[in-house]
């Protein structure tokens, strides 16, 4: 009861926002310069071309019209077909989505690997030494830093110099083909995990040295609790919360389309979809694509929001 | 108080990442700020060396596919970077403090509405926002200033909206309300003071993220108009010629994450500054 | 029936050596590095390279070219000119679509009426000239009448917008060229996922016997150049094209790949709003300073390494020498700008702000933007460049004339007087917006349409050069280049040294793996 209690209000809010984000991106995409006609028709686009394809397609409709049999398709689970293909948007973005999820999956367990088990001994170093200058804030620093697209381009740059087991592009599913799968996955998902080590690696450090000064440390240090006894039984646990609300955030960007590893690496994710969709103009894939992204998004944020109030009785309490 | 300070000045001083980062991010600060009038060479000149032509004496950065000279370029590319992103966050902090003030302090439905705004701006993919507005707005300078805004109004407002709601119940802001302050003025003199430490400690961040941002859209091509250079406009230019002239990449990616990382050093310094009590020892 | 499938020797060797017994078939197939996903399925609508390149696998059209550009024969084994007005074409023998269905005459009337159809909106109807009748003979032989003499009929019949569908199969709504495609091509689709890949399997029923040779053809978009390096590199791709000059270079140390430069009819051009008001452009003289001022030697040299050459508005690549003794072409530089800076000062506008437009996509119409801004200055434009995405530049061009100038590339096609049309409005209608109507050249060039190759038409094409130079209103930069790049280890190929109307493909029947 008390969680369903918890969980209406947002829900609503969610409802909210989507309808916010349905409406941003379906206005912002009619007041783009140029439109299908002229991906298609090329530079041989006259005015009664141009009318002939807008009613084609539907766009010769009232903005409500369009954004209402939209939304009405959507509620029916039909998003549109892509322009360019006739082929249903959904089809496309299920076919995506699973590449997606593993670029996202592969870069949070990286990222969650390294970065948590830093984070946890770097805080307790720090808050034990009185030192700042940890390789912890160094990884940090460094990672929180270095953009992907960056640290993609000198990824590319070695792994197509010297021909070492990497692939850069030539996607296959891991089905198909589980080794030819990794080599063209694991570059890419390195290059985003980058980024969330930082991420976690801090949070997780400000956690542990925060926990550290409050007085149940203390009393457990007074107790003569073994260090190790009071990282497991009183750290871990209570630095966990923080790093859960973060990695919801973290993955769920990664799985909004990380965008600009995926055109650096063809990986045909959901990203690479969209990007190319705006580029055509082929609005059905953009407006599909970003909606569930922002759904995606939202879920996961909610669905840390109820792990948090699990994991700390207090938050639903509060309420 | 004096013991307080000290123990900040220490931190600021006495680390030597901190050193390195504010040592980092005033040289590049420098080079942003006053390149043009150094004697590095006209970035935009073409032909004034080889095409692809590799590092050398004469060409520190060496030359890119117009035969430019890259370290001029660089510089240039700082400038843009450093001043488009400050601007922004410069904007952005104004703009996300009051709307974060606004949300805290009259509560109900300008929070409801603000935080929905917000959350609705959190929820769009990015990049793909970023995308969407450069390519509504048409690409360079504003767009990229538009789009770093909306990506870190955010940040602010949640920041200030929190502390806010910590601080609006406290005495001195009854008092002056009993007293018949105006809200605008409890929110500007009573209010505002009280959140301008955390404003600070985002404002570094967004700063870096800002970094970030108007690289990516440069890197796509959506920032900074050509011949113009930005660390991003660079990177993609350099990116098509990365087997043959690696140095375009390898420089440029170079600086912009120094400069990236030199703002987060700085941030994280003045953040432990202004919450001494943090990270005491553990005997 | 469908062809033999090739095997390969060395495997049939290795495996009776083995003594296994022999898998039914060892199937061939070749790889295509494809720059970009087509931009619709509609091959009488599609006017974009990256659309006509897979057409070109799937589709055939009545008539082709040859490496100097003259006509040979398609699907039509033989033409006959019966007058000026009158043609008469006779269907290969044994030509079907990959559903197995002979094409007959039927379907090449049906598919020039689709063409010509408003309700189509392909831009190619005009090119065809005025079609009074058409009337199938016989199954395999059509005869069409013009309304009057149009001597880029044939030429434009070369072109794949003009190619033959199944008729009766759209008729019957078995078949729609807006999703599908379904022709009598070397090959036909058998999987597509938009912009990743295609598979194209040989289409069984293809007119040439022991053709395609290679059985699938898997097709990978890779729009980034960088990447698609790196597939020639590590062998998942066997044959691309590149933009960029530079890419032979930077592949050039890996063994097996081998370069093609192919010189084509199309050429780098920037187009000049003669129309707008609010443009420095709209006098003729500020454009004509500007013509001249341009440096194209240094376009080549420094974007194109030299690879390149200057280009005219009729293409080099035809061999004509029209316009090449031309100031813009054949006066030394200095006095080129001597010239410029005299025709700014009497047009009262020394130093014209003006903006140059280009689609970010392409690199290399941002460095020649990059470049042509420098030597631009030096008469006293100031030029500022927006390089906005191709949608952008598409509408702002072709449909607002809300530019001042901008960089793109011509399509020379196969015949010089069907170019050169492009400097008439009223025909080239989607330039209405920014070119400027010269009555006397429209004369012309309409005349010219009706006259065959021959050294009167030289002669007509100089004079039609030099009108065109003086409106100054669409300027060809430097030719074109396709760089193709293949692995000679992977692929046997067969590639034209020249190509009109981007049919770099045009011998894709004949590609094979390596033995």
């Amino acid at each position: 009861m008390r969680l369903i209690a918890y969980l209406l209000p947002r829900i609503l809010a969610a409802l909210i926002t989507l309808f916010g984000v349905s409406v941003l991106v379906f206005l912002s995409l009619r007041l783009l310069p140029g439109g299908y006609a002229d991906i298609l028709l090329g530079p041989f686009v006259t005015p009664e071309a141009r009318a002939l394809i807008a009613q084609r397609y539907g766009l010769d409709q009232p903005l409500v019209v369009q954004y209402m049999r939209w939304v009405w398709a959507m509620l029916g689970g039909d998003f549109g077909v892509s322009m360019v293909t006739q082929r249903p948007v959904i089809a496309e973005l299920l076919r995506r989505a699973p590449v997606t999820l593993q670029l996202a999956l592969i870069a949070l367990t990286l990222a969650l690997v390294v970065g948590y088990p830093l984070g946890v001994l770097s805080g307790v170093r720090a808050a034990s030494r009185r030192r700042k200058r940890d390789f912890g804030r160094v990884v940090g620093a460094m990672g929180a830093s270095v953009p992907d697209f960056v640290l993609g381009s000198v990824l590319i740059f070695v792994f197509s110099v010297w021909s070492l087991w990497f692939r850069v592009g030539g996607y296959v599913p891991f089905g198909t083909d589980p080794v030819g799968n990794l080599r063209t996955m694991l570059l890419p998902g390195l290059t985003l995990s980058v980024f969330g080590v930082a991420l976690i690696l801090r949070t997780t450090r400000d956690t542990v040295l925060r926990v550290m000064t409050e007085p149940h440390i203390t009393a457990a240090v007074a107790r003569g609790a073994t260090p190790g006894a009071i990282i497991r039984c009183h750290i871990l646990r209570n630095a966990a919360i923080p790093v859960v609300t973060v990695v919801a955030t973290y993955f769920g960007f990664l799985l909004g389309g990380a965008v600009i590893v995926e055109v650096l690496f063809s990986v045909p994710g959901v990203g690479l979809y969209i990007f190319n969709g705006l580029l055509n103009r082929d609005y059905a894939i953009v407006q599909g694509g970003v909606l569930l992204a922002a759904v995606v998004f939202i879920t996961i944020n909610m669905l840390a929001d109820v792990l948090y109030a699990l994991i700390d009785p207090r938050v639903g309490a509060a309420r | 108080m004096s013991g307080v300070r000290q123990i900040a000045r220490r931190r600021l001083l006495g680390d030597g990442l901190t050193l390195f980062g504010a040592l980092a991010l005033g040289c590049l600060l420098f080079l942003g700020l006053f390149g043009p009038w150094l004697p590095l060479g006209d970035p935009l000149r073409i032909a004034a060396g080889p095409r692809l032509g590799a590092p050398s004496a004469q060409f520190l950065f060496g030359t890119d596919e117009l035969g430019r000279d890259f370290l001029p370029r660089v510089v240039q590319g700082i400038r843009s970077t450093f001043l488009l992103s400050a601007i922004a966050v410069a904007i952005t902090a104004v703009i996300g403090t009051l709307l974060g003030l606004a949300a805290g302090y009259l509560g109900r439905h300008t929070d409801q509405m603000i935080a929905r705004g917000a959350d609705i701006l959190f929820a769009f993919p990015a990049l793909v926002a970023g995308l969407l507005v450069a390519a509504v707005m048409g690409p360079g300078q504003a767009s990229a200033i538009t789009v770093i805004s909306i990506a870190t109004l955010p940040l602010f407002i949640r920041v200030v909206r929190s502390v806010t709601l910590g601080v609006a119940g406290r005495g001195f802001v009854t008092a002056a309300e009993v007293a018949g302050a105006s809200t605008l003025r409890v929110m500007l003199v009573h209010l505002l003071p009280n959140v301008m430490g955390a404003v600070m400690v985002q404002l570094t961040y967004a700063l870096s993220i800002g970094m970030i941002i108007e690289s990516a859209l440069s890197f796509l091509g959506l920032g900074v108009q050509p011949p113009d250079a930005s660390l991003g406009s660079l990177l993609r230019q350099g990116s098509a010629y990365l087997t043959i002239a690696p140095w375009m990449v390898l420089t440029s990616g170079a600086v912009l994450s120094l400069a990236i990382m030199s703002v987060n050093l700085v941030g994280d310094a003045v953040r432990d500054a202004l919450e001494p009590l943090k990270g005491r020892p553990l005997t | 029936m469908p062809g033999t499938p090739r095997t390969s020797l060395s495997a049939l060797a290795i495996m009776a050596g083995l003594g296994l017994a022999l898998p039914a078939t060892a199937e061939s197939v070749i790889t295509w590095g494809k720059p970009a996903e087509i931009t619709g399925f509609d091959v009488h609508v599609a006017g974009t390279v990256a659309s006509w390149e897979m057409y070109q696998m799937v589709y055939e059209t009545l008539l082709t070219t040859d490496d100097d550009l003259n006509l040979q024969p398609g699907l039509a084994e033989s033409w006959e000119e019966v007058s000026q007005t009158r043609f008469i074409f006779t269907l290969r023998e044994g030509a079907a679509f990959s559903n197995g269905r002979v094409v007959d005459a039927q379907d090449v009337i049906g598919s020039i009426e689709r063409i010509r159809n408003p309700e189509t909106a392909s831009y190619w109807a005009h090119q065809l000239g005025e079609i009074v009748s058409m009337e199938a003979l016989d199954d395999r032989r059509v005869a069409v009448d013009l309304a009057r003499p149009h001597a880029t009929f044939l030429p434009a019949l070369a072109h794949i917008t003009a190619a033959i569908i199944p008729v009766q199969e759209y008729q019957a709504g078995e078949f729609n060229p807006e999703s599908e495609m379904l022709g009598s091509g070397p090959f036909m689709v058998s999987a597509h996922n938009q912009d990743e890949s295609w598979t194209l399997l040989r289409n069984p029923h293809y007119g040439r016997d022991g053709y395609p040779r290679a059985d699938r053809m898997n097709v990978a978009i890779i729009p980034d150049e960088s990447a698609r390096m790196a597939a020639l590199r590590d062998g998942r791709i066997d044959f691309t094209t590149f933009e960029n000059p530079d890419a032979p270079q930077m592949l050039g140390t890996t063994a097996g790949v081998a370069h093609h430069p192919i010189q084509t009819t199309n050429y780098y051009r920037f187009d000049v709003n003669a129309l707008s008001e609010d443009s420095a452009f709209h006098d003729r003289r500020v454009r004509q300073a500007m013509n001249l001022s341009l440096d194209r030697d240094a376009i080549n040299m420094l974007v194109f390494n030299g690879t390149s050459a200057v280009d005219y508005p009729v293409p080099a690549a035809f061999g004509t020498d029209a316009c090449h003794d031309l100031d813009t072409y054949a006066l030394p530089r200095e006095e080129r700008l001597a010239r410029a800076r005299e025709l700014l000062a009497e047009a009262g506008q020394p130093a014209p702000r003006v903006e140059l437009m280009a689609a970010s996509a392409n690199p290399v119409l941002v460095r020649i933007a990059e470049v042509a801004q420098q030597s631009l200055a030096e008469a006293g434009f100031d030029v500022r460049i927006a390089a906005v995405p191709t949608a952008e530049y598409l509408q702002r061009v072709f449909t607002d004339g809300d530019f001042d100038f901008s960089a793109s590339w011509l399509a020379g096609y196969t015949d010089p007087s069907m170019v050169i049309q492009w400097w008439n409005p009223n025909f080239a209608v989607w330039n209405l917006a920014f070119q400027e109507e010269v009555p006397e050249l429209s004369e012309a060039l309409a005349a010219v349409r009706s006259v065959p190759d021959s050294p009167e038409r030289d002669e007509a094409l100089r004079d039609i050069c030099a009108m065109i130079d003086e409106g100054a209103n669409l300027l060809a930069l430097v030719s074109k280049v396709d760089y193709v790049v293949y692995r000679s280890d992977q692929v046997e190929v067969r590639l034209a040294d020249r190509t009109g109307s981007a049919n770099t493909w045009q011998y894709i029947a004949e590609f094979a793996p390596a033995e």
